[in-house]
């Protein structure tokens, strides 16, 4: 620990890296805060005592970029990151990420679908849900994305993240269609068009959101009545905040993953395969659902989770039926040009 | 100046002083070349660099009969093609061809993936077309062949013109991009006319404020400074979550507007131009406030005291005397608030409404969402020759302001 510190310390990660370490000082990028604690009590803390080997945990946006210009450079700091599922389609396809083989990841057949890629397992798996403010709206609130769209049975505005992944998966569940019909029709130009006439009828009402802070403060002051969200914040909101809202997990939802990658080229670049080794063995990754809101990849991590908690993972079983993954491949050929479509509609 | 000094004595005394000055500078300009110039230049270039295609499919782009008249390539192109795709897909060229191929005709970029691990496993046999064709039946759209005949050169004014909501029509002229493409004017104007409110307001604000600072005695210059300063201290996200928690429906602000009784119903006051006004002008406004300062600092007060004991009414002293003299130092003070008003973009995320986002946010978006580092580039590149022409015209403005002062 004390290396680990003096390294940091001093800002020459890099030499500290380079010199022959006895058991080998693993730099794990995850997305910080709360998700980065549970990751270090859950998951990384027993696994040092397992094997030795020390976890230096690190935080970052997700830029690509960043990842990008360190292997173009040469100098590696990250080992293991977290990435959000478009950039593991990219980053593996450049040949940033290091293949990983089934011996690594375990069956393919055990994981939940979108969960296990060429270069990564899934390192939390988040679903965007529909939530209401039970403040806001007493008695009967909302069951279905039809009745998120629908102002005259709930008046009140609406938060919306101001974009188009989520938003027209969200608009064409409102619009009737099961989620695991959603691609289908959002592959054809009139299923896009379909999306975006649904939104035009709600247009007026949305309180648009671009940071997670945003949507949530906009719920709790009743700036929205109700909006989509990541489960585990708003879980977090009414656990520790007391605030009174639900989760209408039956109205459906889309389930994301970000996923473990090792850096190739990386200094620790075995250890962390190893790492993920480790990590692939469901008992191993239920350290960190035990202990925040989000699933993981292996079917079988729900085997090690309380029922409790269970009932709060968006890859419970239960939850599962009214579900379906956002779909890493669409997303990546198709982000840029609906993103654009979608900020040049806003503007209208 | 008529006069000209005798030329021998003074220039041979200082020559080996100029020429130390030139050693002092040295250091400077190296370190501004290699870390500032250098970079930023070779990000620059992306904007017209093309050499994905090229290098990922030399062969294909050298083949002359590329397409029949049906619009699809010939056995000969899917033949390079093939070769070109397995060798891509070791060195990964791959990649950044799908991508660049994806941004020009959506949903390619799996599919050349695909293409080319198959190429690399040897899936394909002669003949070449057929057998392409029967694993990867995209290969049949004649818009990807168009797109690998418009891409054969190492350069491309496609992000270029795509920054301009323009589009190179099938025919090869330039013409209007389409609807739910053409973005970026409007962003980039309304930027420009973002950062020139907020200058405005500040220049408005920052005036009379340093009047004050000036004229207190010092002990009440120091706190009214103080003040002033804080907003530059405090970190940007606690600053703009504050103005979220104050202006939103049941915040103090509202809470007040409805019990004056001014409005029924609470306002829409966060996520408008408004707020994002608000929140630009308190972080921006202590760099306009010290300009004015440090010039106002200078400018002796008997030179008002003199219009008034003449006679001139105070405002017309204040206006015809005063503002010259202050003009340097509001219009220096202007020029560092329109440039650091323009690279904004947590700020408009936060507190503004999807109609106020501004050019760095769509730069930011490219560069570490989609990796489109051309658009990004041209985009910057676009950003920079604004910048260049504006600082062109407040420097003509200050040189004639000064000139006046003078006079």
């Amino acid at each position: 620990m004390n290396r680990v510190s003096a390294c940091l310390s001093s800002l020459v990660v890099l030499s500290c890296l380079g010199a022959p370490a006895l058991a080998a000082d693993i730099t794990v990028v995850g997305w910080g805060g709360t998700w980065d604690k549970a990751y270090k009590e859950g998951v990384w803390d027993p696994y040092t005592k397992a094997t030795g080997n020390k976890i230096i945990q690190e935080e970052w946006g997700g830029e690509l970029a960043k990842i990008r210009a360190q292997v173009q450079s040469g100098s590696i700091t990250y080992d293991v990151v977290s990435v959000e599922a478009p950039a593991m389609e990219i980053g593996c396809a450049e040949g940033l990420f290091v293949p990983l083989t089934p011996d690594v990841t375990g069956p393919a057949a055990s994981y939940l679908e979108g969960t296990l890629h060429e270069c990564g397992v899934a390192s939390d798996t988040w679903a965007t849900v529909l939530v209401y403010s039970k403040d806001a709206i007493p008695g009967d609130g909302p069951r279905s994305w039809a009745d998120y769209f629908d102002t005259a049975k709930f008046p009140g505005k609406r938060g919306m993240l101001a974009g188009a992944q989520y938003t027209l998966e969200n608009a064409l569940m409102g619009d009737g269609v099961a989620p695991a019909d959603v691609y289908k029709v959002l592959r054809t130009p009139e299923g896009v068009d379909r999306a975006f006439r649904k939104l035009d009828s709600i247009k007026s009402d949305v309180v648009w959101w671009t940071s997670t802070t945003q949507a949530v403060q906009n719920l709790s002051s009743g700036e929205v009545v109700m909006t989509d969200q990541y489960n585990a914040r708003i879980n977090n909101e009414i656990e520790q905040e007391k605030k009174n809202y639900a989760i209408v997990w039956d109205a459906g939802f889309f389930y994301g993953t970000d996923l473990w990658a090792v850096v190739k080229g990386s200094p620790n670049e075995q250890a962390g395969v190893e790492l993920l080794k480790w990590f692939s063995e469901p008992q191993n990754q239920a350290g960190f659902s035990r202990l925040y809101a989000y699933g993981t990849g292996r079917i079988e991590a729900a085997e090690h989770i309380p029922a409790e908690q269970l009932a709060k993972l968006p890859t419970s079983p239960e939850h599962l039926k009214n579900s379906a993954a956002y779909d890493g491949a669409f997303w990546t050929e198709n982000k840029e040009a609906l993103e654009a479509r979608f900020k040049a509609w806003l503007e209208q | 100046m008529s006069q000209p000094l005798p030329p021998q004595t003074g220039a041979s005394d200082r020559r080996p002083l100029r020429l130390s000055l030139g050693w002092l500078v040295l250091p400077a300009l190296v370190f501004i070349l290699a870390v500032f110039i250098w970079p930023v230049g070779k990000f620059l270039a992306l904007a017209i660099d093309n050499s994905d295609f090229p290098s990922a499919i030399p062969r294909t782009a050298s083949v002359l009969d590329l397409t029949g008249p049906d619009g699809i390539g010939t056995e000969a192109a899917f033949a390079a093609l093939v070769e070109d795709l397995a060798e891509a897909q070791k060195t990964r060229k791959d990649a950044l061809l799908a991508q660049s191929l994806n941004q020009r005709l959506v949903g390619t970029r799996i599919l050349v993936l695909k293409t080319s691990k198959d190429a690399a496993a040897g899936r394909f046999s002669q003949p070449y077309r057929e057998s392409v064709l029967a694993l990867h039946p995209g290969w049949s759209r004649p818009e990807i062949w168009q797109a690998i005949k418009d891409n054969k050169s190492s350069w491309t004014d496609y992000h270029i013109l795509a920054s301009l909501d323009l589009k190179r029509q099938a025919d090869g002229t330039i013409g209007k991009a389409p609807a739910e493409e053409a973005i970026f004017l409007g962003v980039l104007v309304r930027t420009l006319v973002i950062s020139t409110v907020v200058t405005l307001l500040c220049a408005v604000l920052a005036v009379p404020l340093a009047q004050a600072i000036v004229s207190s005695p010092p002990a009440l210059s120091r706190v009214l400074f103080a003040l002033v300063l804080f907003p530059l201290w405090s970190s940007l996200l606690v600053r703009t979550i504050i103005w979220i928690i104050v202006l939103q429906k049941t915040g103090p602000v509202n809470a007040a507007i409805v019990f004056l009784g001014i409005t029924d119903e609470p306002l829409t006051l966060i996520y408008t131009r408004l707020s994002l006004y608000l929140a630009m002008v308190q972080v921006l406004l202590p760099l306009m406030v010290l300009s004015v300062v440090s010039v106002m600092r200078r400018v002796s007060p008997t030179y008002m005291k003199a219009a008034l004991s003449l006679g001139a009414p105070w405002l017309t002293a204040w206006r015809t005397v005063q503002l010259p003299l202050i003009m340097p130092g509001i219009l220096s003070g202007a020029a560092i608030v329109f440039v650091f008003a323009l690279g904004y973009y947590i700020t408009p995320a936060l507190v503004g409404g999807p109609r106020d986002q501004m050019i760095s946010s769509m730069i930011a978006f490219y560069t570490n969402k989609t990796l489109n580092w051309g658009l990004a580039a041209a985009l910057s590149l676009q950003l920079l020759v604004v910048l260049v022409v504006i600082a062109a015209l407040f420097w003509t403005i200050q040189a004639l302001a000064r000139r006046k002062a003078a006079t």
